[in-house]
């Protein structure tokens, strides 16, 4: 196959003569590896496991810059993750979810600082339980932009662990770009090559563009060029990073650290902005996520008088888009919070 | 051991620095600006930019008008809110140096034969899908290797390379607007002239503080029609048409390049209705540069333009009355020459970058004694 040429599928008889989306054999072999994966590799497979509108919460209530402790943050991962997989107990959500041959990258949003970047206590919680599920730790890697966020928020750079890996990309991208929809873009080879699963793990934040920066716009640390594109309040391009290949099909778990959540001034730490939402949400919808941190947030801006998110002049488009391209449920009727 | 194309560019920007300028690269090396990833960058407050409620500012150096909140960065990925204040990370911290023939540029009507101390920092404020550096424009300075190398040591490096220019250029010198001027400050106090290479995306307050320090400006006019600048760049025509207006009423010298893109921006009424607003609106002395496209960056199912297609549209701005239309990246062709436009004779013969022969006499015609303008001294 030429590179960069539009090829023609020869396989479906429906298909034939009609041009069909641009792919790089990076791509391509993705999809070819993704769909050996979830035939094998997996006791259950991970689409099995996906559960479209369905995000599972778990109390876990700390007051500012004030640690949750260890054991109160894995009863909260556990829960969360148990009952947004549908699972008897956290560590079966997560063999649920990954396989022991995962190579599992769990992506933090550091940049508010430690503050304001999902707790350290929280991910080491849901380590904890993909490792239990068999998953070796030395393929458990926690990651961020740089070396230098992480540290911000508090965590201990690990380049070989243990008891997991904890490292920046630092600008370790693919040599060249890859398109979906409107983004072009370098990713991190993290996503692109060393993982086979991912996680978002977000906190839930307002964002002064796109409305809310929870788990889909995690992604966006992932690209070389995210300033780019935060035009037109990130839509499309929000959905557009997390439709590619290299998020959408290893993505199996958003989790968006609400211990403390912030309805105004981010995506920075602003202190006027922040309250204490005292939750922990897991779900495999990371449409769903997004949309239950968005209606927290509004419900705090209520309460405290303020205007939506669409008033202030940042509506929350991007979720609209991103249930168009398939990747969950952005409608508050499908929307199904259950509680551990 | 092998190595991406960005780190091939920087590195041969090295080496070339290396072989043209042993203590230049001596120094640079000692006093690298940036390369270990997450490294805290230098930051110097930015010049063009207004505060906003809550910690948030707006920046009013290109009419892309990004408003930043805190942490957060522009379109052009190298200027940072910082708690209420705007920074820019790339004064001083260039990524490309390399000394280029003039004509590289291209500036032909610019001392011709000349070098031009060219360079460049990360960042773009537009992405143009076509671009051809895109290694360093489309990335961050942080995910690139750069040196520091304040304005005075640009130009003396300049001075020890025998360039009479320097040149910002290869990314798109908007984005590093500050050192931009700083360089031109410099290099004019000790008779160097400083030229730019932009893609004249700027807003007209901060153009007009630097371009009377410059000696030429080469612009890119990418299209005559909206849509593409919409599609394409993800800029604006209109803002590039006044930056051309500006420059020809401040009276820099000025030249044109229109990289003609297969499908996208070559048709004939296209090509018409640019070089009829330039003749209109700059005159017919502004020279008009066709350049060849070759596939790159997220434009690579396109083949390269046909020669037959720029010398279409060499053709019609000489129909339209522009006096010096030239074509580029088609080394050899009659159309990088320049003529004389009342008696026809060849003034500047080309082949590429190299000058061939110039006959131009105290920047006439020696033989009908036309006055060819330029910055011929």
């Amino acid at each position: 196959m030429a590179r960069g040429r539009p090829f023609q599928c020869l396989y479906r008889p429906d298909l034939r003569g009609k041009t069909l989306k641009k792919l790089t054999r990076r791509e391509l072999a993705l999809m070819l590896g993704a769909g050996a994966l979830a035939g094998s590799a997996h006791g259950k497979s991970s689409r099995s496991s996906v559960q479209p509108g369905v995000v599972g919460l778990a109390e876990a209530k700390a007051a500012l810059g004030k640690p949750l402790g260890a054991e109160a943050a894995r009863l909260a991962m556990s829960g969360a993750l148990k009952t947004a997989v549908g699972e008897e107990s956290g560590v079966e959500a997560a063999a649920a979810l990954f396989s022991p041959r995962d190579t599992v990258g769990i992506k933090v949003n550091c940049l508010a600082g430690k503050v304001l970047s999902p707790r350290v206590e929280l991910v080491e919680a849901l380590v904890d339980l993909i490792a239990e599920a068999g998953v070796d730790r030395r393929r458990i890697i926690v990651f961020e932009r740089s070396n230098r966020e992480l540290q911000r928020a508090g965590f201990t750079i690990r380049e070989s662990g243990p008891p997991y890996r904890c490292i920046g990309t630092n600008n370790d991208y693919d040599r060249e770009p890859s398109t979906s929809g409107a983004i072009g873009s370098c990713f991190a080879r993290m996503v692109s090559t060393t993982c086979s699963a991912l996680v978002s793990f977000g906190v839930v934040k307002d964002h002064d563009l796109s409305g809310v920066s929870a788990g889909m716009k995690n992604w966006y640390g992932v690209i070389h060029n995210p300033n780019k594109y935060h035009d037109n309040g990130c839509d499309p391009y929000i959905a557009d990073v997390a439709r590619h290949p290299y998020i959408r099909n290893k993505l199996r778990l958003t989790v968006l650290d609400g211990v403390i959540a912030q309805c105004h001034g981010g995506p920075a730490y602003r202190q006027g902005g922040i309250f204490e939402l005292g939750m922990v949400a897991a779900s495999t919808d990371p449409v769903a996520a997004d949309l239950w941190a968005w209606r927290e947030i509004e419900s705090e801006r209520a309460r405290r008088g303020m205007p939506t998110l669409e008033a202030a002049g940042r509506p929350v488009r991007f979720l609209a888009t991103a249930a168009k391209a398939g990747l969950g449920v952005d409608d508050p009727k499908r929307l199904s919070l259950v509680i551990a | 051991m092998s190595i991406d194309r960005r780190k091939m560019i920087v590195l041969g920007a090295a080496g070339a620095a290396a072989t043209l300028s042993p203590p230049l690269l001596r120094t640079a090396a000692a006093q690298r600006g940036s390369s270990a990833a997450g490294d805290e960058l230098p930051a110097r407050e930015a010049s063009w930019y207004k505060k906003l409620e809550e910690g948030r500012i707006e920046c009013e150096l290109c009419p892309q008008a990004c408003q930043v909140a805190d942490m957060e960065r522009g379109m052009c990925g190298v200027r940072e809110n910082r708690g209420g204040t705007y920074y820019t990370l790339v004064h001083s911290l260039a990524c490309s140096i390399h000394t280029d023939p003039i004509e590289k540029k291209p500036l032909f009507h610019v001392l011709p034969g000349e070098k031009a101390f060219s360079f460049s920092t990360a960042g773009c404020n537009v992405e143009c899908k076509f671009c051809q550096n895109w290694e360093i424009s489309q990335f961050r300075p942080e995910q690139v290797q750069s040196y520091n190398l304040p304005p005075e040591r640009l130009v003396a490096a300049a001075r020890r390379n025998g360039a009479r220019l320097t040149a910002a250029t290869y990314g798109e010198p908007v984005v590093f607007w500050e050192y931009v001027r700083d360089v031109a400050i410099a290099a004019n106090a000790v008779g160097v002239k400083p030229t730019v290479v932009s893609n004249g995306f700027i807003k007209e307050k901060p153009l007009r503080e630097v371009v009377p320090l410059l000696s030429a400006i080469k612009v890119d006019l990418k299209s005559f029609r909206d849509e593409f600048y919409r599609k394409q760049v993800r800029g604006e025509l209109e803002p590039v048409l006044k930056s051309l207006e500006v420059i020809k009423e401040i009276g820099v010298w000025l030249e044109i390049v229109v990289l003609l893109v297969p499908t996208l921006n070559d048709s004939a009424a296209e090509v018409r209705d640019l070089c009829s607003w330039v003749k209109s609106k700059l005159g017919p002395d502004v020279p008009v540069h066709f350049t060849r496209f070759h596939p790159t960056y997220r434009l690579t199912d396109l083949p390269p333009t046909p020669v037959a297609s720029l010398e279409r549209a060499w053709k019609i701005g000489r129909d339209a009355g522009l006096n010096y239309v030239y074509l580029g990246n088609v080394p050899g062709h009659p159309g990088e020459n320049t003529i004389c436009p009342a008696c026809g004779e060849i003034l500047i013969r080309r082949v590429g970058y190299r000058i061939l022969s110039n006959r131009l006499v105290n920047g006439s015609c020696p033989d009908c004694s036309r006055s060819i303008p330029g910055v011929w001294s």
